[in-house]
C-alpha cells in the first residue's frame, strides 16, 4: 500500500479516470429518462476496483521485476498466492474510496437524489463484490507471473470487465453472445445485487441468489487460482524466468 | 534429523532450454551446472568462486529454492530443496547484492517490515529485530528516509539487514561486495566475518580471490558448470606452489602485448588489470626470474614502473584451475 502511494502515477488510472467517467455519466444521465444514476456510480466504482486489482496483480509484478525484488519475495516462505491475493484485496478496497468520493460528487456536485432502499443489503453485496473482483484478479495474476508483458495484458483486460459486468450500462444492451461471458463473471452478479438492494427494501430471492452465485463463483476462482499458482511457481522455478524483465 | 551438514549436494544439474530464431525456432540446451557434488558444514564460511557464467548464481538459486534442478539432489539444513521448499525458506537468508532488490520509494524500516511479514516474523519480535539490525548496520539515523536517497554502501547494508530479518541459520550471499568502493567492501567483509563468528553458516560467491582467501574456511572453484577443486585456501594454493608470479606494473601495456605472453609455452596464465593510469600484469610461470628478459622484450614499448617476483596467491591457483 505504501509503495502504491509512493508512486504518484496511481492517481491517474485509479482516481482521475473513474471520476471523469462518473461525471460524464452523471451529466448524460440527466438528459435521459429513467434512473441511470446508479450505473454512473457503480460504473465509476467498478473502474476503481478492477483497475486497482489489475494494478496489484499485473503491473505490480512487472514493477517488482524492474526493481529486482521479485526473486526476494518469491524466495520467502509466503506463497505467491498469498502475497498477490493480499495486494489484490487491499487494492480493490482502495476502489471503495473511489466509490465514496464518487457518491460525494453525485450528492454535492450534481445534487443527485440517492437513496439506498436496503442499506445493510447494499453493503453486504458491496463487500462480497470487492472480494469477487479480487478473486477474479488472482486468476489473471498467475498469467502475469509467467509473462514478461504483464502491463500489456493488464491494459487489455481492464476495459472488457467494465463493459460486460453491467456496471456501466445494462447487459441487455450488449449483443446476445456476450451474455454468457457477462454471466460467467462473479462481479456481474454483485453489481446486480447492489442495484437490487438500492431499489428494493425487501431482499427477495433474486438478491440472495445473486449473492449466492457470486460467492460460489468467487470460491471457484480462488480454487482455480490456487492450482494455477502452484503450476506457475513450478514452471517459473524450472525455467528460471521469474526475474526476467 | 539434525545433520552436521548445512548443505549437501549430489550430482546437481541445471539445464536451461532456450530458443533461437523467429520463424524457424531452433531449440538449444544450455547446461549451466553439470552434476556438481559438495557439502558445507554448519557454521562454515564457504566460498564458491568462478568466472562469469561458471554457474555460481545458478547453484545459489537452486540451493535457495529459487530454481528447480534438472536432476540431482540437494538438502539444505536437512531439508530437500525440491520437496521441503517452505521449510528451507523459513531458515535461510538471501543477499544477492547489486543496486536492485530494494523498494527504493519507501524507507528502510518499511522495507524490513515488509520482508519480516513475508517471513512470518511475529510482530513482537519484528520491531525489536529491525531496530537491532538497523543499529548493527549503522542505518538507524536514516531508517525513515527513502532508500532512493541512500548511497551504494547504505543500500548494501540494507540488503544485509534484509537477509538477516528472519534470523536465518544459513545465509546465501551472491557477490555481496561487487561494485562497492574499497572502504564499504571492507566493512561488508567484516560484517560477513562477524556473522560467521556468531555461528551462522555463510555460503558466499565471489569474483575476488583475496576476499575468498580472507574470509572462507573452504573454497570450491567452479568452471563451466563443474567444480574443479574444493579445499581450504592454503591447500588450493599448493596447486601453484611449483610456480612463481611475475608481477609487472606499468603504463601503456596493450592487450596485444598481453596476448603475446600467453603464447610463451612456460607461461601458465596471465591476468591483466587495465586501469586508467596503470596496468598490472600477473604472469604465472614455473620459470620465475628466467622469464624477465622475455617480459622486457615484449613490453619494450611500454613504461615499466615495477617488476616483482611473488609467491603465488589463491588468485593464481584459481587462474590455473580455470585455465586448465
Amino acid at each position: 500500500m505504501l509503495l502504491w502511494f509512493a508512486d504518484p502515477q496511481w492517481v491517474i488510472p485509479n482516481i482521475i479516470a473513474p471520476f471523469i467517467f462518473t461525471i460524464a455519466a452523471l451529466i448524460l444521465s440527466r438528459t435521459v429518462s429513467g434512473s441511470y444514476t446508479w450505473y454512473a456510480i457503480l460504473g465509476g466504482a467498478m473502474m476503481g476496483m478492477w483497475g486497482n486489482t489489475l494494478y496489484a496483480s499485473g503491473f505490480a509484478i512487472e514493477a517488482e521485476r524492474w526493481w529486482g525484488t521479485i526473486e526476494y519475495t518469491f524466495a520467502t516462505p509466503s506463497s505467491l498466492l498469498h502475497i498477490i491475493g493480499g495486494r489484490s484485496i487491499s487494492n480493490a478496497l482502495m476502489g471503495l474510496t473511489n466509490m465514496l468520493a464518487i457518491l460525494a460528487i453525485a450528492l454535492i456536485g450534481f445534487q443527485t437524489p440517492l437513496a439506498v432502499a436496503n442499506f445493510p443489503g447494499f453493503i453486504l453485496a458491496l463487500v462480497i463484490t470487492i472480494l469477487s473482483v479480487s478473486a477474479l484478479g488472482l486468476i489473471f495474476a498467475s498469467a502475469f507471473v509467467l509473462t514478461r508483458q504483464a502491463s500489456v495484458l493488464t491494459n487489455g483486460l481492464e476495459l472488457p470487465l467494465y463493459i460486460v459486468s453491467g456496471s456501466m450500462f445494462p447487459i441487455a444492451l450488449l449483443p446476445f453472445w456476450t451474455h454468457p461471458v457477462a454471466l460467467s463473471l462473479a462481479p456481474t452478479w454483485g453489481i446486480e445485487a447492489m442495484r437490487y438492494a438500492s431499489s428494493q427494501v425487501q431482499l427477495g430471492l433474486t438478491f440472495w441468489s445473486d449473492l449466492g452465485v457470486m460467492t460460489l463463483m468467487s470460491v471457484a476462482y480462488v480454487f482455480i487460482a490456487t492450482i494455477l499458482f502452484r503450476k506457475v511457481e513450478t514452471r517459473a522455478r524450472m525455467q528460471g524466468t521469474m526475474a526476467l524483465v | 534429523m539434525h545433520s552436521e551438514l548445512a548443505v549437501d549436494a549430489y550430482n546437481l544439474r541445471k539445464v536451461y532450454n532456450t530458443t533461437r530464431g523467429l520463424l524457424r525456432r531452433i531449440r538449444q540446451e544450455v547446461v549451466a551446472v553439470k552434476d556438481i557434488s559438495f557439502s558445507v558444514r554448519r557454521g562454515e564460511l564457504f566460498g564458491l568462486v568462478g568466472p562469469n557464467g561458471a554457474g555460481k548464481t545458478t547453484t545459489v538459486k537452486m540451493l535457495s529454492t529459487m530454481l528447480l534442478p534438472t536432476s540431482g539432489t540437494a538438502s539444505v539444513l536437512s531439508f530437500d530443496i525440491v520437496k521441503d521448499t517452505k521449510k528451507i525458506r523459513e531458515r535461510i537468508g538471501i543477499v544477492l547484492g547489486g543496486e536492485r532488490g530494494l523498494y527504493t520509494r519507501v524507507s528502510a524500516i518499511d522495507n524490513l517490515r515488509y520482508f519480516a511479514d513475508l517471513y512470518g516474523v511475529p510482530p513482537d519480535v519484528r520491531e525489536k529485530r529491525i531496530k537491532q539490525l538497523l543499529m548493527f548496520m549503522g542505518l538507524s539515523e536514516r531508517a525513515r528516509d527513502r532508500v532512493e536517497t541512500y548511497s551504494r554502501g547504505m543500500k548494501q547494508r540494507l540488503h544485509l539487514a534484509k537477509g538477516l530479518i528472519n534470523d536465518p541459520e544459513l545465509i546465501f550471499m551472491d557477490e555481496p561486495t561487487i561494485g562497492l568502493d574499497p572502504e564499504v567492501a571492507r566493512e561488508t567483509r567484516k560484517m560477513i566475518k562477524d556473522l560467521s563468528k556468531g555461528g551462522k553458516t555463510v555460503f558466499l560467491t565471489t569474483h575476488y580471490m583475496f576476499e575468498a582467501d580472507e574470509l572462507c574456511d573452504r573454497v570450491a572453484v567452479i568452471r563451466s558448470g563443474e567444480i574443479v577443486a574444493l579445499d581450504t585456501p592454503s591447500e588450493l594454493k599448493k596447486y601453484v606452489m611449483d610456480t612463481s608470479v611475475v608481477e609487472v606494473e606499468g603504463f601503456g601495456i596493450t592487450e596485444q602485448e598481453v596476448a603475446e605472453f600467453k603464447k610463451i609455452p612456460e607461461v601458465i596464465s596471465v591476468s591483466a588489470d587495465f586501469a586508467e593510469n596503470k596496468q598490472i600484469l600477473r604472469i604465472q610461470t614455473p620459470k620465475g626470474s628466467e622469464i624477465i628478459s622475455e617480459v622486457q622484450s615484449i613490453l619494450r614499448n611500454a613504461r615499466i614502473y615495477d617488476l616483482k617476483i611473488k609467491e603465488p596467491t589463491l588468485e593464481d591457483a584459481y587462474l590455473r584451475l580455470v585455465a586448465s
